[in-house]
């Protein structure tokens, strides 16, 4: 299947172009301890209007998956065969720790609905159906480090049997004070907020990140295509993007990958550490490809001598390989090939 | 890119109807309403709900959601003969639920609230308790897995997410349904949306005043009618069809024409290959807020006409959320095979505003097809067409 439209959201703002200034500009530190998005990069009223009540988690996705739509220049048209999927690790959890707080200060019988209704995960998805009027099929899969893979597979899937023409898949995940206070118990946080993804560690450094991701996706090309994707678990490709962010514990296994004389990058250090980051990784590959263009390891500390990308230039490549492990060492991987 | 037949080769199911197959059809065959206050926690809301009795839910070291699950996938295995053939084949695991996807732990948000800290007791269960993942880690298989988390609908939809990787090659046999517990949390949630009724619900009934919720696990187990000749399984149930539509319209309210709903049933029916006058009877999702029969009931009667044999079983098991999909395709074929549906339990008093009535007493049906719908909060609408050949 073909991308043919891309939006992101994520600590740096909105919006492609901000993606290839920030692939561009490399790694900058965090204005605060995570790679948070900035309340005034949702700010946007046009897309708003349908969804002023809705929460951070929802705006990311819906202005992700909105930005990929007009990406795309597809038009109304499609519309109604235009599925949705999105994959997220945690789903709206500081919804749900906002509608504990109302049970716990207030009791069972004096909670907010509208709270309520925002922390369930699929809301996020309606509210993109709602905004874009999309009548297609719309589901929420959840498998914490291999989500945004399984929403690819089941894309392909449905885009072979015709259940729909054109699909938005993406992720969205969100960095509250309490998943803050979680990473910070089960992991190594880096306390300079520079995520070192050629280290192969046994214990890697976390620096928690939120955002979304959203890919317009279909079986033929069209006018904008960036490039053609496929979720499997191997093969071999041109170059290695590896999703090596410390989320997930022990990395060495990204190791072997690092040691076959492929080239390898990672932009972790870019979006900061989220068990759906493959869909960044996703984007990023889909620039380089589209734009034939290398960009350059925003984080270079390598001591194991690994092929890393170490300039941003114009140089020819046909395929790369988005590869994420789980704490399982279950190894899962998105080709994009040009 | 249909690649032959899927057929349903077994199935399991706990509710508050019963904590197996046999359990299940005595309790609709009796027309038994196991409904009463909860007791699975601490609450000021006294609906009545409709508990798993009986049911220790294990050692504590998975969600009860995990338990439940666990308990229906045994029966499945053994009812589908897989139990010792596992091994020799692609088995994927896809599973709906809405509480095992949700750190929604009081407790341990309760003390990180008050003291800035918390033990991660329930985060690591949380961690460990991807409702696909532990069911595929619990018996040994490394197909692949995917936990739906879309609301109501979930377990409909894992069944459909099923069928669509058979479709493409990439399982041989998957395991899918859905699983979730009865939870302090939503009961709030629910009661809050003021859709849970204070007396035993009334599906589709004139004077129906809101859901009841449950908790239960329902999982079937289909595959590549190749596959399963091959192994020497007999079985005369297809998995035939599915659909799936959103509305676009609102987050907790169905659009008023229904046409999302009709468009799932429509796609359903066209994969299956079938009209509705082949339809035996549905499982209609019937949760008896007056929304939702409204407008599902309206699409019953514009697509299949008023003769249609049609009941709500959520009146035996309440709404048991995302595991209601995968529940009541068990009772769908549990319908089909056994040639009769349970009362729809609840109904008394048409509405004439709906233009059609579910079944009011043990009803005889005949036919191949049966439908099983879901809805669900942001407006999905899902359903699924069952055979029997």
């Amino acid at each position: 299947m073909q991308i043919v439209g891309m939006g992101v959201v994520f600590n740096r703002g909105r919006g492609v172009q901000t993606l290839e200034k920030a692939l561009e500009e490399g790694w900058v530190p965090p204005t605060d301890s995570t790679y948070s998005v900035a309340e005034d990069t949702l700010k946007d009223k046009s897309v708003l209007k349908e969804m002023r009540r809705a929460d951070k988690f929802s705006k990311m996705a819906c202005f992700a998956a909105y930005d990929a739509f007009v990406d795309s220049g597809l038009g109304n048209e499609v519309k109604s065969s235009l599925g949705i999927i999105l994959a997220t690790a945690f789903g709206p959890h500081v919804t749900t720790f906002r509608f504990l707080d109302d049970i716990l200060d207030y009791g069972d019988t004096n909670v907010s609905p509208t709270v309520f209704s925002h922390s369930v995960h699929n809301a996020a998805a309606s509210y993109i159906a709602l905004v874009l009027g999309a009548r297609g099929p719309t589901l929420t899969v959840t498998q914490f480090a291999h989500s945004f893979h399984q929403a690819l597979i089941i894309a392909q899937s449905w885009l072979r049997e015709r259940r729909c023409e054109y699909i938005l898949v993406g992720n969205a995940d969100q960095c509250g004070v309490v998943m803050e206070y979680i990473c910070r118990q089960k992991l190594r946080l880096a306390e300079d907020g520079k995520i070192k993804p050629f280290l192969f560690s046994q214990r890697p450094c976390a620096v928690p990140g939120e955002g979304s991701a959203f890919f317009l996706v279909t079986e033929g090309k069209t006018e904008k295509c960036y490039c053609s994707v496929l979720a499997q678990t191997v093969g071999t490709q041109d170059m290695y993007l590896l999703d090596s962010d410390g989320m997930v514990g022990d990395e060495r296994c990204y190791l072997k990958m690092a040691k076959g004389g492929i080239p390898v990058n990672s932009y972790t250090p870019i979006f900061g550490s989220m068990l759906t980051q493959s869909s960044f990784s996703c984007a990023a590959a889909a620039l380089m490809l589209k734009n034939q263009r290398h960009y350059a390891s925003p984080v270079q500390d390598n001591p194991f001598g690994a092929n890393i990308c170490r300039l941003t230039e114009e140089k020819e490549t046909e395929s790369v390989a988005c590869v994420r492990y789980n704490c399982g060492i279950e190894r899962s991987q998105i080709t994009l090939k040009r | 890119m249909q690649s032959g037949n899927v057929v349903i080769s077994g199935m399991g199911v706990i509710s508050a109807c019963g904590k197996n197959i046999s359990e299940t059809r005595d309790t609709f065959a009796a027309g038994r309403r196991n409904g009463s206050e909860t007791t699975l926690f601490e609450t000021m809301l006294k609906y009545p709900v409709f508990e798993v009795k009986g049911f220790s839910g294990g050692d504590g070291k998975f969600m009860r959601t995990l338990e439940l699950a666990f308990v229906t996938v045994r029966q499945a295995l053994e009812d589908s003969g897989l139990e010792d053939k596992l091994n020799d084949f692609r088995i994927g695991v896809c599973l709906g639920t809405t509480v095992a996807s949700q750190l929604n732990d009081i407790d341990f948000y309760n003390e990180y609230k008050n003291t800035g800290s918390a033990s991660l007791c329930s985060v690591e269960r949380y961690l460990k308790g991807n409702l696909a993942e532990a069911v595929s880690k619990k018996i040994g298989v490394s197909g692949l897995a995917c936990t739906v988390v879309n609301a109501c609908s979930s377990g409909t939809d894992a069944i459909g997410v099923g069928l669509s990787w058979l479709r493409a090659d990439l399982c041989d046999i998957v395991i899918c349904g859905g699983a979730d517990e009865l939870n302090r949390v939503p009961l709030a949630g629910f009661g809050s949306l003021g859709v849970v009724s204070d007396s035993l619900c009334k599906p589709f009934d004139k004077d129906r005043s809101g859901l009841n919720l449950g908790e239960g696990a329902g999982v079937i187990i289909i595959e590549k009618e190749g596959i399963c000749r091959k192994r020497g399984k007999k079985t005369e149930l297809f998995l035939r069809g599915y659909g799936l539509a959103a509305d676009a319209y609102h987050l907790t309210t169905p659009r008023p024409n229904g046409s999302g709903l009709e468009t799932a049933l429509a796609r359903a029916m066209d994969e299956a290959g079938i009209t509705p006058s082949q339809v035996a009877f549905v499982n209609a999702h019937g949760t008896a807020t007056p929304d939702n029969d409204l407008v599902e009931g309206k699409v019953l009667a514009r697509v299949f006409g008023a003769g249609l044999k049609f009941l709500s079983t959520k009146g035996y098991s309440g709404h048991t959320l995302g595991a209601a999909g995968g529940i009541e395709a068990v009772f769908t074929i549990l319908g089909l095979c056994g040639g009769w549906i349970p009362q729809s339990a609840g109904f008394e008093k048409p509405d004439d505003t709906i233009g059609i009535s579910p079944v009011t007493q043990k009803t005889t049906i005949s036919g191949q097809y049966a439908i099983s719908t879901s809805l669900a909060f942001g407006g999905n609408n899902s359903a699924i067409v069952i055979g029997k050949e």
